[in-house]
């Protein structure tokens, strides 16, 4: 067994543009699925059981079946009911879908989490539920959104190499294809690990970055004595 | 072509009956990652900077990577290495050391909210670090971590759904074999859909149920 | 007769998961009167509040503000309709509202707070808001606060702000939950003199406070409040000085032996 990058050396087009789909894919999915959790999110918090109900099945429905499933669910269901697209496109619905759950999840938690008389005092002094949602709440909850989206959103990158599983040329898929003109898994899926590795630092990266512009982080100081911390943390003492 | 609920009725036992399959693969799947997990919790806490360091490296790797490469690389890469594994243990493989380092990362998180106190305590009466590790710190810690391993469990067996992807014969890959004799991909898909609804659903209750027990035992 | 009253509460009832709140409330508060809503915690003075701003949905009963329904309306032959939400949102900037927390919006600044339900709300145009939003904070004192945020601001300074909130919709009438609970004691006095000199533009003011001294030298009226019904209501000075109902006077007895007992022991360490 031996290693070498050079059986690669035709099939790097190839997996770099499975890369881009990836993110294409991902982007793509991350803007719908965000604008169908704020959606959901908005539904849950009507008064009364039954917006919360409706909700709380779509969000428990869509987080407790493998994303495998759901994206099945979709190939074959649209055709039943008449809609013919592209691939792609199924496979980005499909990831939208299941990612709308996790973001409505952690939209509605960011909502109650803010003090009720902020929205109170907004619908008191007249304004209608979206004036007050989007004058008040929306600007105090978006620093708190960064960190949870992002890594949903990463969760859902990485989900995206299951759409290889429905021909989606995506970065897995190409790794498959690749893997099969090669014989070198070994190399083929180094490359393709790195890869996805690569998008996820950047994306941790980009999110770092705006939470900073999005405001200052308040960070946790937690002082502990020296002893106690051989056993209650795992931070490499550097000497 | 109208829904035809009566097929999917009449599909849904063999479904079941692979779901056995996805269910004992998570539990072999959750003892691997438990253990593991702990060893690389105790492993991490000697604060050796190598070891660490690499542990670092492949913690970040796992967490950076989709499950399904990991897969692949535990199908594919590992025999060629000379690691001839069947499908069903590469598979197991793959999402165990997976597992584990989610597994790890919650413990570390855990471990932020023991109190100090106890540890200097028991360091004080010449307790030996095995048994702080034993007696003191990893029971509070299991207790702890109770809803977070129930959500890994939901995750796991979310995850054997993917090992239909390597030929392993599981749900999902059953629903397939149903879907292309019967040209009914739907409602065999809802079918498997249901069935993982309704194993995380048990999977999520009674661990709430455990939960509220374990609270009871803390008054 | 003379017009309307500014604020009309009829049988207004009030339940949270059976247990009334409201019992029937009736509550007239005419222009420019100051009427304090007294009595011992939890007799449903903060639900009425929250019920006058549509917080609160009301079981049964009647709100009219100067003259118009709120919420509710009776129709010819009896028949009562719900408003929708549009209505009631209109009617709302009639209503001003000074929240225990102030519940002033921590991202805009103080000037902000006051210029943008203006816009929002009631469509003035931005640059006659902000000269609104500065005329009223200047009225306030604030004149040098107006860039800061909430968090730069002293409790006082923040119930001002909310104050002028309140007061830039053009209420017909402005609501006051215990302004003097979320401040420093020694704060009272400087209260009492904003909304004396409130008071003294014409403005008609329902507050509600459990401190007695604070009730009786600021309002006309004062109303009595206790497991959801207003027992008595009345000029101040009568109601300071000949209670009739038993539990108006046991409460006022309460309340002044407390507060020697507070000044008693406040008095050595000072």
């Amino acid at each position: 067994m031996h290693f070498d990058p050079a059986v690669l050396v035709d099939y790097w087009p190839l997996l770099l543009q499975g890369a881009w789909l990836t993110l294409q894919v991902s982007v793509a999915a991350l803007v719908m699925g965000y604008v169908a959790g704020i959606a959901v999110a908005l539904i849950a918090l009507v008064p009364g059981w039954l917006p919360g109900l409706v909700t709380g099945c779509y969000v428990e429905t869509l987080r407790n079946i493998p994303f495998i499933i759901i994206l099945f669910v979709v190939y074959y269901g649209l055709p039943f009911c008449g809609i013919r697209l592209p691939a792609t496109l199924v496979g980005t619905t499909a990831l939208a879908l299941f990612a709308s759950a996790y973001y409505a999840e952690i939209v509605r938690a960011a909502i109650l989490a803010l003090p009720r008389g902020q929205f109170e005092s907004a619908r008191a002094i007249g304004m209608s539920p979206m004036s007050a949602m989007w004058h008040v709440v929306a600007p105090q909850i978006l620093r708190a959104l960064v960190p949870p989206s992002t890594n949903m959103t990463l969760t859902m990158m990485k989900e995206s190499s299951v759409l290889s599983s429905i021909t989606v040329p995506e970065l897995t898929y190409q790794s498959l294809v690749v893997q099969g003109n090669t014989f070198a898994p070994f190399e083929v899926f180094a490359a393709v690990a790195s890869i996805y590795w690569l998008i996820a630092v950047v994306i941790a990266e980009a999110s770092r970055r705006l939470e900073r512009r999005v405001g200052a982080v308040q960070a946790e100081a937690v002082s502990r004595n020296r002893i106690a911390d051989r056993y209650l943390s795992l931070v490499a003492r550097r000497t | 072509m109208g829904f035809k609920l009566n097929y999917l009725l009449s599909i849904l036992p063999r479904l079941i009956g692979a779901a056995a399959v996805n269910i004992r693969l998570a539990v072999i799947i959750m003892l691997f990652a438990l253990a593991l997990g702990t060893a690389l919790t105790i492993v991490r806490s000697l604060k050796i900077v190598a070891v660490n360091a690499c542990i670092a490296v492949v913690i970040s790797f796992v967490r950076g990577t989709p499950l399904l490469i990991q897969i692949f690389i535990a199908y594919y890469v590992l025999p060629a290495v000379g690691l001839d594994l069947s499908p069903e243990v590469a598979g197991v493989s793959a999402i165990a050391f997976n597992s584990m380092v989610f597994v790890s990362e919650s413990m570390r998180g855990g471990l932020a909210t023991i109190d100090a106190g106890q540890i200097e305590a028991s360091t004080a009466l010449g307790l030996p670090p095995h048994a702080i590790w034993l007696k003191v710190v990893l029971p509070q810690l299991f207790r702890r971590i109770v809803p977070v391993l129930i959500n890994e469990a939901t995750i796991v067996v979310k995850g054997t759904a993917l090992l239909s992807v390597i030929t392993v014969v599981d749900v999902l890959r059953t629903a397939q074999q149903i879907a292309s004799a019967s040209y009914r991909p739907f409602e065999t898909m809802i079918g498997s859909a249901l069935v993982f609804l309704v194993i995380n659903l048990v999977i999520s209750l009674s661990g709430r149920v455990a939960e509220s027990r374990f609270a009871a035992a803390r008054v | 007769m003379s017009a309307p009253p500014v604020l009309r509460v009829s049988n207004l009832t009030k339940r949270f998961h059976g247990v009334t709140a409201l019992d029937k409330v009736y509550l007239d508060v005419h222009a420019g009167q100051i009427v304090a809503l007294i009595g011992p915690s939890g007799c449903g003075k903060s639900t009425l509040l929250r019920c006058l701003t549509w917080l609160e949905q009301p079981d049964d009963g009647f709100i009219e503000v100067a003259g118009k329904p709120l919420g509710r309306e009776l129709m010819p032959g009896g028949v009562v309709r719900r408003q929708n939400r549009r209505q009631i949102d209109a009617l709302r900037p009639q209503v001003g509202i000074v929240f225990q927390q102030f519940h002033l919006w921590p991202h805009m600044t103080a000037l902000e707070n006051v210029v943008r339900p203006q816009t929002v709300v009631l469509g003035r145009p931005r640059d006659e808001a902000t000269r609104r939003g500065i005329e009223l904070l200047t009225r306030l004192g604030l004149a040098d606060r107006m860039d800061r945020h909430p968090h730069a601001l002293s409790g006082g300074q923040k119930q001002r702000v909310a104050i002028a909130r309140a007061l830039a919709m053009d209420p017909a009438l402005m609501l006051f939950d215990e302004p003097t609970s979320a401040l420093d004691p020694e704060l009272v006095g400087e209260v009492l003199a904003v909304l004396r000199a409130l008071a003294g533009t014409g403005m008609t003011m329902l507050v509600v406070t459990h401190e007695i001294g604070f009730a009786a030298s600021l309002a006309d009226r004062i109303a009595f409040m206790d497991h959801g019904r207003i027992l008595e209501e009345g000029p101040a000075r009568d109601i300071m000085a000949a209670p009739k109902e038993p539990r108006l006077r046991n409460f006022l007895d309460l309340v002044r032996a407390d507060h020697r007992i507070v000044t008693t022991t406040v008095t050595p360490t000072e």
